[in-house]
């Protein structure tokens, strides 16, 4: 099965902001809401001297997502084929992860926009789109439209310096597997919060640090989520709002 | 439509290239069926019509394509033929679209109803707005001579302008906060040292090949131009040593193997010791400087007894980091790129002689016209166009303010400040009317309160603007100009190491009443009764510089509307010459010598700050331009505001917390609007720092208005620098008022015996 990743070398990476902006335009993300972020941390004293340096995130596609497990929807089968022509067949909610890309989605036509999902990620990497009519939850996609006609993701093709790359982690001979491998990437992960993020992060042993002491998830969000009786408590919400309407 | 018709870049084959370049990469799997979208609209900017141009989000002018979408700009990319930046736009290319698109923007010609400044205005025809600026530049011209015009500009919009107060006659046709608040001081040192211009609008340091990179408070990565900050990191990925000095822990500082926080206005004591300790122990390239510099002599005697120890105790450095600086330099020349800076006028005297020391370095260790070095730029052949207007250099008056003030004035035009003053006080001549174009001079010049007193002096003013900055407001008529997006420019050709020749056209028509700056200029000069601009639009003065390439529009839009060439960057020794008089680099200079300037560089202390007060440094966000992107509503929602960074144990002292907001007092009585804090070891504790352009005071800017604090509006006093009367952005200081409290800064690393100390002489409560 094949994982898509992203590293980002914050080595390379200025803090300029172009990823952002680019994939707002791509995919008229409004404000304030970030499919794409970059935050700072510091300058500030670590083990390893002054640092400063950036955190340039968006959703990591994890190998154990938490936002797909709290989706209020009915689970539904759903056929996957990949590029190769293999044929899958899994139950999906309204947010699944596409089992031959990792690529996690939402099926907008199925999402009910109750915001579980939202509040279920510990990277804050989804938010319900309130501008819509009807509000649906919406993120990166890995720019999976795009990849479909043969081209990067937004974020990637306007980095100026480089510093995003992208691939896929089954393919050992690709750029993001070689990187991670020799180059000791990490992901931003703690010991409380570990669910196997696909953005993977490069720099001086100080930025990585810092990057870590500052944005490293410590709460398990999806916890509070409590999937089941949300669930119930959501449905019976939502039936109610719909008759008023 | 037709402007478009006859673009040939099919989206199509914008994508096919990309996935020919991907392909080659290997790792992007192909479309999974079950996922793609059926419906016939692609999704996102997929599928749109993409029309080749140039940015002007800033100067540096990267190749864009604008994707349109059922009439509408929906996104902006880099030329993906562009050898320089490629697919690539910084953030500020990609919000290009919510320029066009910003509802603030200036819609019709407007007439100013009450007081200047005040912010009421009439909306009125573009005849009548042409007419009353024509007659009122006749009408000053009449009562006061051509002098008493003047003529602010920057960037593409003002060139054509330019030409109507060039063919006026008047010295003043042109005065660019781009030299004598930026660049001017480096450019004409590098002119003088090498012949050519190393560092102006374009940098000719080759970072990408350099083995050291050396930053003397370049902000580069804050400070954003695509293909330098790409070339930049290139050379660091390739293993390049990066040294930065810097009083603030900036983002290049986090990336240096050796950081040295230097005492504010000290660095060409710092280099100076540098020049000696290189030179007094041989480290210096005797081949390149015996054979191909002049003034050797004159400037190992202005280096000597510039000692390291002397350099540490004066900057507040180690050192014994000095010394490493010097020998990585010179164990990697002749590889190493010393970076001439960027918005370089800070203390005013002694700012063109820091640049000479800058040069000088260069030329010790040999790098000029060598890999990893400053090189020679490539010029890119096109048609040169004329306009029928003045083609003559105007005549200057009985007393110029330029060279009669400043030797080396009219290099660049006349000095922003002295225009100002001879504006107040009618000396030494009255200016009676400006006009301004593509430049927010309110936020720009120092002392904005003096130059607001001289606009009321004025009997006109007016200006081309997109949005309602702090300058329109205080026009008297206000012309609504097209953004770089709905117009033809020029043919733009980039002569750096990826040579390429390419042209802005429309990606979408005009909004509003906007009109483009050939057509405004154009229009007025008729108005005016002059001869000028013989061309009836811009696309045949465009055909024209294109024939000089043999080029057509129609032929280089069938090549994705830019095309490159190869560069010559590199000089062999044997052949080695520069454009200066002796045809050596000039490291001491005799022109300087014949105005009773210095020759060779010199350390002139700026005066270090009062007690209780900091010095106020200010630099760059990489997300903003100038003053001129705040307002931008993706620029905005990422970056809204700027924050004050204070020393962490300065902030201890006296009981400041990160985040918390505060007003700034300088040594003027004046205050600035609230800002917060930024606590950090990062910067030194005699100095705060913020970026540059932020707390917008014009109401009608209604996303940046009053966000953030305006380093400009605590800029009230400043100096010349006696070359070119450039002014000085860092000799102003600050203390902090919290609540009713003002709150005097602690002196932690108080400035030694040779520096002297700034004296308050006004004291006051002016805001």
């Amino acid at each position: 099965m094949s994982q898509l990743a992203m590293v980002i070398d914050l080595n390379r990476c200025v803090g300029c902001h172009a990823c952002a902006i680019a994939c707002r335009a791509e995919w008229s993300v409004p404000v304030p809401y970030k499919r794409n972020w970059v935050k700072s941390a510091g300058p500030e004293k670590t083990p390893k001297g002054m640092a400063f340096t950036f955190y340039p995130g968006l959703c990591n596609h994890c190998d154990e997502p938490k936002c797909t497990t709290v989706c209020p929807a009915d689970p539904e089968e759903r056929e996957f084929k990949s590029k190769d022509g293999k044929v899958k067949k899994i139950e999906i909610r309204a947010t699944y992860k596409d089992p031959f890309t990792g690529a996690v989605l939402i099926d907008k036509s199925r999402c009910i926009g109750c915001g579980a999902c939202v509040e279920a990620c510990p990277y804050g990497a989804r938010y319900l789109n309130e501008e819509l009519d009807d509000p649906k939850a919406d993120k990166c996609t890995f720019c999976t439209e795009r990849l479909e006609h043969g081209l990067e993701p937004a974020c990637v093709r306007t980095c100026i310096s480089g510093a995003r790359i992208f691939g896929d982690l089954s393919d050992k001979n690709s750029s993001v597997s070689k990187l991670i491998k020799d180059k000791g990437a990490i992901r931003l992960v703690s010991e409380k919060v570990n669910i196997g993020p696909n953005v993977y992060y490069i720099g001086k042993e100080k930025d990585l640090y810092l990057l870590k002491k500052k944005f490293a998830p410590t709460e398990r969000t999806w916890e509070n989520v409590m999937a089941p009786v949300r669930r119930n408590i959501l449905i019976s919400a939502f039936k109610s709002l719909k008759v008023t309407a | 439509m037709k402007r478009r018709s006859f673009l040939k870049l099919s989206a199509s084959a914008c994508a096919a290239l990309a996935a020919l370049e991907l392909n080659s990469k290997g790792f992007i799997p192909k479309a999974s069926a079950t996922t793609s979208s059926k419906s016939k609209e692609l999704p996102g900017s997929l599928g749109a019509k993409e029309i080749p141009s140039v940015c002007e989000m800033c100067f540096w002018r990267c190749p864009i394509v604008g994707k349109i979408k059922n009439g509408k700009l929906v996104k902006i990319e880099g030329n993906p033929k562009s050898p320089a930046n490629g697919p690539r736009v910084c953030a500020r290319g990609n919000s290009g679209v919510q320029l066009l698109y910003d509802p603030d923007r200036i819609k019709y010609p407007l007439k100013r109803v009450g007081e200047r400044g005040e912010g009421k205005w009439t909306r009125i025809s573009w005849d009548e707005a042409l007419d009353e600026v024509a007659y009122n530049i006749k009408k000053v011209k009449q009562k006061y001579g051509k002098d008493a015009l003047a003529y602010f500009d920057h960037g593409a919009s003002a060139e054509f302008m330019r030409e109507i107060f060039k063919t006026l006659g008047t010295e003043n046709y042109t005065s660019e906060p781009a030299f004598y608040q930026c660049v001017g001081p480096a450019a004409l040192a590098y002119i003088k040292t090498l012949g050519y211009v190393t560092t102006g609008t374009r940098q000719y340091v080759d970072m990408g090949n350099a083995k050291v990179i050396f930053l003397v408070a370049s902000h580069i990565g804050e400070n954003v131009h695509v293909s330098h900050v790409r070339e930049y990191i290139q050379g660091l990925q390739n293993g390049a040593k990066l040294i930065v000095v810097d009083p603030r822990f900036s983002v290049a500082a986090a990336k240096a193997d050796l950081y040295l926080p230097i005492r504010p206005g000290t660095d060409t004591a710092l280099l100076l010791a540098m020049m000696n300790y290189i030179i007094s122990n041989n480290l210096y390239d005797k081949e390149f400087v015996d054979n191909y510099c002049t003034g050797f002599d004159k400037v190992k005697k202005a280096a000597e007894g510039c000692t390291i120890k002397w350099a540490a105790k004066i900057c507040d450095l180690s050192a014994d980091d000095i010394k490493k600086a010097c020998h990585l330099l010179a164990e990697n020349r002749p590889h190493v790129s010393i970076h001439p800076g960027r918005h370089s006028t800070w203390y005013g005297k002694g700012d063109t002689n820091r640049h000479q020391a800058l040069a000088i370095l260069s030329a010790l260790l040999g790098a000029v016209g060598v890999p990893g070095g400053l090189y020679f730029p490539t010029p890119v052949k096109k048609g040169h166009v004329t306009f029928g207007c003045h083609e003559k250099e105007a005549e200057h008056p009985d007393v110029s303010i330029q060279d009669d003030f400043y030797p080396f004035a009219s290099i660049f035009g006349s000095p922003t400040g002295k225009i100002v003053e001879a504006t107040s006080t009618g000396k030494p001549y009255p200016i009676k009317l400006w006009g301004i174009n593509g430049v927010n001079i309110i936020q720009t010049i120092p002392n904005p309160y003096q130059t607001m007193e001289a606009i009321k002096k004025l009997d006109f003013i007016f200006c081309e603007e997109i949005l309602p900055t702090e300058t329109a407001i205080w026009s008297d008529i206000i012309l609504p100009g097209a953004t770089y997006l709905e117009r033809y420019d020029s043919v733009y050709t980039y002569d750096l190491l990826t040579p390429y020749l390419t042209v802005r056209q429309p990606v979408v028509e005009p909004m509003f009443e906007a009109r483009t700056p050939f057509w405004i200029a154009r229009e007025l000069a008729k108005r005016i009764g002059l001869e000028c601009f013989n061309y009836n639009n811009e696309k045949e003065f465009i055909e024209e510089e294109l024939k000089g390439a043999g080029l057509t529009l129609a032929k280089l839009n069938e090549q994705g509307g830019l095309v490159t060439f190869k560069a010559n960057p590199y000089r062999d020794r044997k052949d080695f010459k520069v454009n200066t008089e002796s045809g050596k680099v000039q490291l001491s200079i005799e022109d300087f010598e014949d105005e009773d300037l210095n020759g060779v560089p010199k350390f002139i202390p700026t005066p270090a700050p009062p007690v209780g007060y900091v010095r106020l440094i200010y630099g760059r966000s990489p997300v903003h331009t100038f003053t001129r992107t705040m307002n931008n509503k993706w620029l905005h929602n990422e970056c809204p505001e700027n924050r004050l960074w204070i020393n962490d144990t300065l902030a201890k002292k006296v009981g400041l917390k990160d985040g918390e907001e505060v007003v700034l007092e300088n040594q003027d009585g004046y205050r600035s609007l609230p800002i917060k804090l930024k606590v950090t070891p990062g910067i030194r504790p005699d100095a705060v720092y913020m970026a540059h352009g932020f707390g917008a005071r014009s109401k009608a800017l209604t996303k940046g208005y009053k966000k953030g604090a305006s380093d400009q509006f605590l800029i009230s006093r400043y100096e010349d620098d006696p070359f070119i009367g450039a002014s000085s952005h860092r000799t102003n200081f600050v203390r902090i008022v919290k609540g009713q409290k003002v709150i005097d800064l602690p002196e932690l690393s108080p400035p030694p015996a040779e520096i002297p100390r700034f004296e308050i002489r006004r004291k006051g409560g002016k805001s």
